[in-house]
């Protein structure tokens, strides 16, 4: 919402009230400043008026024009064709300083003398009003010739943009904000007050009648005029290029004029053509659903506040206008053209938000602007009436106080809720009624009406005050996990991964190229954003790449990333992952590596994920996404449980992504929550490690040698991991791979039997289920 | 004997100190051959030579700690000379990654509710209009949906347009007192130069028995965690509304980086608007069942905290993954 100073100067005396406090006020009852601009007009820039003006002898587009300026008349060369047509102009005098540093100097144009420049707005630094120098006449305020334009206060004007709350359609209008800063301010708040000059009168009724039909939900007044001219003033022309409204015929633009200063829905009709056997017959059909339909004769007008008839609009060369204001409740109007694809113009806005209901203001004001010599009103008017709902509320002043926190005196409150236009209905006590002002539609209950109160006291002058709280334990379940989570991403920072953030959007055909779930189309997204974010993402690892192949393109050497977030299944469940990525060089390039640090490789990928979640076992893949090496790929396990895949990027897409050796994992964050563990004792004794090089078929996994023996379950066989693998041509098919042991008792030193006879069972047992020999 | 003792003096290695050593020292050397000789002295001469061997024993030892001494010094000098090393090649050569600016931020605003006692709460992404407008006091068609653009489903699911849903959830699951806050993604359909389609907010619920909580208390407690996240600000509270409280409030902060004066970070207001809030509206109680109770409620954009706090300029670059930003927070 724009509004300007001057403006709001037409209800409120703003007079003694500085820019700064008009912005902490505005600020402080809701309706936020979006900017606040001053139009600066330059010295020197005074009102002149044209006494004369003939064709430049040497030049078609230019005019030699004899300006008095106040102090003399000046011979001014000026090129806007509407120069001929002036009469009070703004002329810039010799040593003007105009914006973009243009200064008015003497000047000899096709050999003609100029002293001045005949301006436009957009040369003053005003709005531009579209071609041609500004005609001045009395809307700006008394003409007198050679007084500065600056000490017109309707022209060197400031402009506030409000942004308004959407519960505040009251103040979509000027009158509604400087009814709302009235009360802030504590100012008098001027009626509307306009003395008709109209002439020789005839009633309305000869000319139109008004049937309704149906529980009528609308208000509506009609008033019809027969007009030659209709007259746009300056001030109107320079307002709306303000606000930047924009409207063809003068009709138009008087009409969003008037609407804007009152904010009542303000419409007009080409009268002739809506006439049938010389007579109007207007026809309101006020339907179940809400919508209020319009009608004359066979024609269709529109409906109440939503649009109108497009036909219907008057233009220039139309005589007879019939004018239109009304109002229709939001509350009733919003729910019943929801869902129904009615066309609607630009004035629903207003409407649904909440327009003004005192309608005859608006039709008042509209009038106002439309009289001139030429118009003639047809005397009365048509209207109907909708009987509205007013809405009470019982006020108790104990409960505002202890919403706010602090005592509001009761006379306050009452002031307070008065000026806004409440109705008291009686205030002895301190329970009294209040009935709610039709504009103020948004106001349901005493929590609204406390709002009312806090803003126009200024949450500033409450005195904050800590909460008195009984206290109990909060940790719940989402607050140790979120500490969880946090230890892990420390630890995976600690291990060089940087932590990515990306959307918990895909691309459809990405995830279904390279394998992963896809949504249930019946339960995709209904209106993504653009393609590349199609649809909820099913891994974490295609983010991960992209944010990968950004990093290539700026000419990382090495990326390391982890991310942790939601990701959906097939049926849209939610769960959280931890993906990482590492892809190049391991370590950075430095001395100690000559500058070539190897790349990351499967072993050293491994060992930072250990750092990052603690113990895991590493089993054979069972995933079968496009993103996994066939042969350097594993299903991870935590504490017994599946949690993910670790693997080397398939050669494909790492190529696709043009990146060096590229390793990924995701893993289920549910699965990597540290379990509850009590401490084992320790033995006194010593203990034994023995090495045992078994050579087994290349394709038996170590994890089958690990299971095998772990099934053994000897109680003093207290550790065992693998040491070394070795091929050669000798061995052929086969491999070696040796596995070192760690023996103790929790009772007695071992003795050499007792070792032999768990390596004994170690070795049986694995000639048995992996055809295992001794090397 | 002065010649034994040249011996020692001149040896240059401790090698051959140890062969003197011997060869003095030893069982069958120089001093144990002479001792031998002892029991062959007759009575008188007896002590006297004992004596002198005494003294023999006594400066050649002496002569020998020195120069052992002298020469293992000298040994472990070439040793470390030997194993010198330009340390200063070395400081750079392992670095951490680091944590994402925005999560770093949520990191500490949570800490500073969880030191308040507020439990963190956390609820599904993807929500129906129940909990994500319904109940928070914005019927079908309310003019404030259109503040939040929503993606939906096709089967009528949307993805929640702020963390205020889980404020439902926790009221419905539990009973007051309540206090909470509800960190996470919400998803809103934006996408420009100052907008992204996920967001982070943290949300904020205090619920007590009627009459015990005022948007007083709500002010102590917003005023005291803007100046732990910004330092010595001033906060100015404007009304505001919102659907789900009722008197709303936004908060601004001076702007932290001209000091009030205006500049271009806060459009030459001098102010930055940091946070929502205000009392719960009596009708989001009324969804969720709640009778004679009051509270207040907050909510803030994270990634607008960390862009201030961290003078991030571009906000899209926080969801590109892109080192060269991230590198700079390690």
């Amino acid at each position: 919402m724009i509004v300007t100073r001057s403006w709001l100067n037409e209800f409120i005396n703003l007079g003694g009230v500085t820019n700064e406090r008009l912005y902490t006020t505005f600020n402080s009852i809701g309706l936020e400043v979006d900017s606040i601009k001053s139009y600066d007009i330059p010295q020197k820039v005074v009102v002149g008026k044209v006494l004369s003006c003939q064709k430049h002898p040497d030049a078609d587009k230019l005019n030699v024009c004899e300006v008095d300026v106040g102090d003399g008349v000046k011979q001014i060369v000026c090129g806007a064709a509407n120069v001929v047509d002036a009469e009070y102009v703004a002329v810039a005098l010799v040593g003007a300083k105009l914006p973009g540093d243009l200064e008015i100097k003497f000047a000899t144009l096709r050999g003609v003398e100029s002293e001045g420049m005949i301006c436009s707005t957009s040369e003053l630094g005003l709005p531009g009003m579209g071609s041609g120098i500004m005609m001045l006449d009395e809307s700006i305020g008394k003409l007198e010739i050679g007084k500065e334009l600056r000490n017109y206060e309707t022209i060197a004007d400031t402009l506030i943009e409000l942004e308004l709350t959407a519960n505040r359609g009251d103040c979509l209008s000027i009158y509604g904000v400087a009814r709302d800063l009235s009360v802030a301010l504590d100012l008098d708040i001027a009626p509307f007050s306009h003395q008709s000059k109209r002439g020789e009168k005839i009633g309305i009724a000869r000319m139109a009648e008004l049937h309704s039909k149906g529980e009528m939900k609308a208000d509506l007044l009609y008033a019809l005029m027969t007009t030659d001219r209709i007259d746009l003033p300056f001030l109107i022309g320079l307002r709306l290029a303000m606000i930047e409204a924009e409207a063809e015929e003068t009709i138009e633009k008087l009409l969003t004029y008037a609407t804007h200063t009152t904010g009542v829905i303000l419409r007009a009709y080409d009268a002739e053509s809506l006439k049938h056997d010389d007579k109007i017959s207007l026809n309101v059909l006020s339907q179940e659903d809400g919508i209020v339909i319009l009608s004359a004769g066979e024609r269709n007008l529109g409906s109440v506040g939503i649009a109108q008839n497009a036909t219907t609009k008057p233009s220039a060369q139309n005589r007879l206008i019939l004018l239109e204001a009304s109002y229709i409740p939001p509350d009733l109007l919003v729910a019943s053209v929801a869902g129904k694809s009615i066309e609607k113009d630009t004035l629903y806005y207003r409407t649904s938000r909440g327009s003004e209901p005192n309608i005859s203001f608006g039709m008042e004001y509209l009038a106002s602007l439309l009289e001139n010599d030429a118009a003639l009103f047809y005397d009365g008017s048509l209207g109907v009436s909708a009987n509205h709902k007013r809405e009470s509320l019982i006020v108790d002043c104990e409960e505002i106080h202890s919403l706010i926190g602090q005592v509001i005196e009761n006379g306050r409150v009452i002031g307070i809720l008065k000026s806004l236009g409440f109705e008291i209905q009686s205030s002895q006590s301190e329970r009294f009624g209040v009935r709610i002002p039709q504009f103020r539609h948004d106001v349901k209950n005493i929590q609204d009406l406390t709002e009312e109160i806090v803003r126009i006291v200024g949450i500033n002058n409450i005195q904050a005050k800590p909460l008195e709280f009984v206290e109990s334990n909060r940790l719940g379940e989402t607050t140790p996990y979120y500490a969880f989570k946090r230890g892990l991403r420390e630890r995976a920072v600690g291990c060089g991964f940087f932590e990515n953030v990306s959307y918990l959007f895909c691309e459809k055909r990405k995830l279904d190229e390279y394998g992963f779930d896809l949504l249930d189309p019946s339960a995709d997204l209904t209106n993504p954003i653009v393609e590349e974010l199609n649809t909820l993402r099913s891994t974490i690892t295609v983010n991960l790449l992209e944010a990968l192949g950004r990093n290539i393109k700026y000419g990382a050497k090495s990326v390391a990333l982890f991310e942790i977030g939601a990701v959906v299944d097939t049926d849209r469940r939610e769960k959280e992952v931890l993906t990482l990525i590492f892809s190049g060089q391991e370590a950075l390039e430095g001395v100690a590596n000559s500058g070539k640090p190897a790349m990351i490789h499967f072993a050293s990928f491994a060992e930072k994920i250990g750092l990052i979640i603690g113990d895991f076992t590493l089993q054979e893949c069972t995933y079968s996404n496009k993103l996994l090496h066939p042969y350097q790929s594993a299903d991870l396990y935590c504490r017994g449980k599946r949690c993910g895949f670790v693997s080397k990027l398939h050669p494909l897409v790492q190529e696709a992504y043009g990146a060096n050796d590229t390793f990924i994992a995701e893993l289920d964050m549910g699965a990597l929550i540290p379990v509850h563990k009590n401490a084992k004792p320790i033995s006194k004794f010593q203990g034994v490690y023995k090495d045992l090089s078994l050579v087994v078929a290349k394709d038996v996994a170590y994890s089958k040698v690990e299971s095998e023996i772990s099934s053994l379950k000897i109680e003093i066989l207290q550790k065992w991991y693998p040491i070394d693998l070795y091929t050669d041509e000798a061995l052929g098919e086969k491999k070696s791979l040796t596995v070192r042991f760690f023996i103790q008792s929790l009772e007695k030193t071992l003795e050499e039997s007792d070792i032999e006879y768990v390596m004994s069972a170690i070795m049986k047992r694995l000639e048995m289920s992996c055809q295992a020999a001794l090397r | 004997m002065e010649s034994l003792e040249k011996k020692i003096v001149e040896s240059d290695s401790l090698e051959s100190l140890e062969k003197i050593r011997v060869e003095l020292f030893g069982k069958k050397g120089f001093l144990a051959a002479e001792f031998v000789k002892l029991k062959d002295i007759p009575g008188p001469q007896k002590k006297e030579f004992a004596e002198g061997l005494n003294q023999t024993k006594e400066s050649l030892q002496s002569a020998f700690d020195l120069r052992y001494d002298e020469l293992k010094q000298g040994e472990i000098e070439t040793k470390l000379k030997s194993e010198a090393l330009d340390v200063t090649l070395y400081g750079g050569s392992a670095k951490k990654g680091s944590l994402h600016p925005v999560m770093e931020t949520m990191d500490r605003i949570i800490d500073y509710f969880v030191a308040l006692n507020f439990a963190v709460e956390s609820g599904p992404m993807v929500e129906d209009d129940f909990h994500n407008f319904e109940a928070l006091n914005l019927p079908k068609h309310h003019p404030a949906r259109d503040m939040q653009d929503t993606f939906y489903f096709n089967d009528g699911a949307l993805l929640r347009t702020h963390t205020s849903p889980v404020q439902i959830r926790t009221m419905l699951s539990s009973q007051p007192p309540i206090r909470m806050i509800a960190p996470g993604a919400v998803f809103r359909r934006d996408y420009d130069l100052t907008h992204t389609p996920m967001f982070h907010q943290v949300e904020g619920l205090v619920v007590e028995a009627k009459g015990k909580v005022s948007f007083a208390n709500l002010k102590s407690m917003l005023t005291d965690f803007l100046h732990t996240m910004f330092g010595d600000v001033d906060v100015r509270f404007r009304p505001s509304f919102f659907p789900f409280t009722e008197p709303s409030a936004e908060v601004d902060i001076s702007c932290i980086f001209c000091k009030g004066d205006g500049c271009r970070v806060c459009s030459q207001t001098g102010w930055l608007e940091v946070l929502g809030c205000g009392m719960v509206d009596s009708n989001v109680f009324k969804a969720v069942g709640y009778e004679n109770v009051s509270g207040y409620a907050f909510g803030l954009g994270v990634e607008r905290f960390a862009m201030l706090m961290h003078q991030i300029p571009d906000l899209r670059s926080l969801f590109e993954g892109d080192i060269r930003l991230l590198e700079q927070f390690r």
